[in-house]
């Protein structure tokens, strides 16, 4: 195996994300605008239901793993979703890549815009209400970004399998299908208030663990034993099931001749 | 040596629930192309052309029969494949916003190409496909003659050992196509390029395929050179006639002759082989007294060749 070609391959989905981010003026509301809404509105609530610092802090440290996960998480969606738009998924997949080389170009791209996401929202937050969010030092800062960056790229990887199997028809789950760890992962409330069913939902979702680890750092008891290897497991077993099913989902396309109805 | 060995070839469409419907791309297709070649395949809209294309590319997985390509089975080994194929078609699209360069150079790299050589290769194709004015242009602004040469410069980012044309003339200006089918050409000569070409044009296909294959409903029923299909659909050659006296019944008569008409003073006769029967007509008509004013000789083209094979 050549790294150098491996390396340009994976830098070409990249580029690619770039390249388009860079043209786009909607690119510019998934980095600013909705962020910078969604911090401002939740702390706005925290003041006006005069929430304690603890609570303030539980739900601005929501709110900023949802708005990273959904902007890292599209990136990796992009991989298919332009190919898929602009009708060239054909020439993508007739070259010789894998399922590796766009996830983690695009993944890197999703990271890079992940973190300005943060970035802004932590400045935004720390300015506006007070909270500083490197109270809980770097290592689990890094802990958090990295779960919040796992659970993007499995999101995306199952976003475009369904975008591959379904074309245009499943684009709208890639902003849908972060609803979901919304509703089960506690963002705005902790996963001990859920009925239990929904709670043995909740226990299968990554970063419901990465929220609880990190919530530990501002006085919230943890309510999983070792939630940070728990979530890190879980995030490694879904990746291999999410590449799994974007590989026969390709593979499915290919029998069934929808990877040509999508080129034309 | 083959470039692409398929054998019993079968691809099936499923669509629809309830009830499931089954369309029948390919029945049992089986065909050898050599290295080197130009090779064309002709037939009517929904005839399976690029169903075939699609699977000898790697991009459809058949149903059943054995398909080498390169050397590889191209379900087996279809990442061994390709790296040394690609594809262009008249209808190809790419990303809206990105600029020739930017689309040559993506791919490029999907092929394995970095650095100074990647850069060489972007400048050249550009300079092939006479795209550099256009390297400021996003995609969508591009005219469809622009777009076209794109994609066809797209398909020579790696070299391709074998190269599939999916109507790479479709929709171009007679300028535009004339300068195409000189690239195609000059493809096979300077490089050895073996190509497979699907086309509506008959003249393209005449000017263009060493052999050509008549696709009909999934199955193929004529193959050779444009000459050998003509003789093989046996068409028969049309002698045109100007007499004196206008018209000469007999004609119908003599061996060789299939069909005799008569208008406007002229007399139409087709015949199995003109180069055979043209000598004994005049004959045959200098024996009755017959005076020969004019003689017309007309050869079934290709396009004849379809329309007769597509009924």
């Amino acid at each position: 195996m050549n790294w150098r070609s491996e390396a340009g391959r994976i830098y070409a989905f990249a580029n690619r994300n770039v390249l388009m981010a860079g043209r786009n003026v909607f690119f510019v509301f998934e980095l600013v605008f909705w962020p910078s809404v969604g911090v401002l509105s939740i702390g706005l609530m925290t003041r006006f239901l005069a929430l304690d610092p603890e609570m303030t802090a539980f739900l601005l440290v929501g709110t900023m793993a949802l708005s990273t996960v959904q902007v890292c998480q599209l990136d990796v969606s992009y991989a298919v979703l332009f190919d898929v738009w602009s009708k060239s998924v054909k020439h993508q997949f007739l070259a010789p890549v894998g399922i590796r080389h766009l996830a983690l170009g695009s993944w890197l791209v999703g990271i890079a815009r992940g973190l300005t996401v943060f970035a802004l929202q932590a400045g935004l937050s720390r300015w506006a209400f007070g909270f500083d969010f490197f109270h809980a030092g770097a290592p689990a800062l890094a802990a958090f970004l990295l779960g919040c960056f796992l659970t993007s790229l499995i999101v995306g990887l199952l976003v475009s399998a369904l975008v591959v199997l379904f074309g245009t028809r499943a684009e709208v789950s890639a902003w849908a299908t972060v609803n979901l760890v919304m509703v089960f992962c506690g963002i705005y409330y902790p996963v001990s208030i859920l009925p239990p069913s929904v709670a043995v939902l909740a226990s299968l979702f990554p970063l419901t663990y990465v929220l609880d680890a990190f919530r530990a750092h501002f006085g919230f008891a943890s309510a999983f034993p070792h939630p940070l290897l728990t979530g890190f497991v879980l995030s490694a077993v879904y990746l291999g099931l999410a590449r799994w099913a974007l590989a026969r989902a390709v593979i499915r396309c290919r029998r069934t001749g929808a990877l040509l109805k999508m080129s034309e | 040596m083959l470039a692409v060995e398929v054998r019993d070839l079968s691809k099936t469409f499923r669509s629809g629930w309830f009830p499931r419907r089954l369309t029948r791309a390919l029945r049992g297709v089986s065909l050898a192309i050599p290295r080197g070649a130009i090779w064309g395949l002709l037939g009517p809209n929904g005839a399976g052309k690029t169903t075939l294309l699609s699977i000898l590319a790697t991009l459809l997985l058949p149903d059943a029969g054995r398909v080498t390509v390169l050397g590889h089975d191209v379900v087996r080994e279809a990442g061994a494949v390709r790296s040394r194929l690609n594809m262009a078609s008249g209808n190809s699209n790419f990303i809206w916003s990105l600029r020739p360069p930017e689309i040559l150079a993506f791919y490029a790299r999907l092929y394995g190409l970095y650095g100074r050589a990647l850069a060489r290769k972007v400048d050249d194709l550009l300079a092939l496909a006479e795209l550099e004015p256009h390297r400021k242009v996003p995609y969508h602004e591009l005219s469809t003659g622009l777009k076209q040469r794109l994609a066809l410069a797209k398909s020579l980012v790696n070299d391709p050992e074998l190269l599939f044309l999916d109507e790479p003339t479709l929709g171009l200006d007679p300028d535009v196509s004339m300068r195409m089918r000189a690239q195609i050409k000059a493809l096979r000569e300077e490089r050895g390029t073996t190509i497979l070409l699907t086309t509506h044009y008959m003249r393209e296909a005449e000017e263009l395929c060493d052999e050509i294959a008549f696709i009909k409903s999934g199955q193929i029923p004529a193959r050779g050179t444009a000459d050998a299909l003509k003789r093989q659909i046996g068409i028969g050659d049309v002698i045109a006639l100007r007499l004196d006296p206008p018209s000469c019944n007999r004609l119908a008569d003599l061996p060789g002759v299939l069909e005799c008409t008569s208008q406007d003073g002229r007399m139409e006769c087709i015949v199995d082989s003109a180069d055979k029967r043209l000598p004994e007509i005049l004959r045959w008509l200098h024996e009755q007294g017959v005076v020969v004013r004019d003689v017309d000789v007309h050869e079934p083209d290709l396009e004849e060749v379809f329309v007769e094979l597509a009924k």
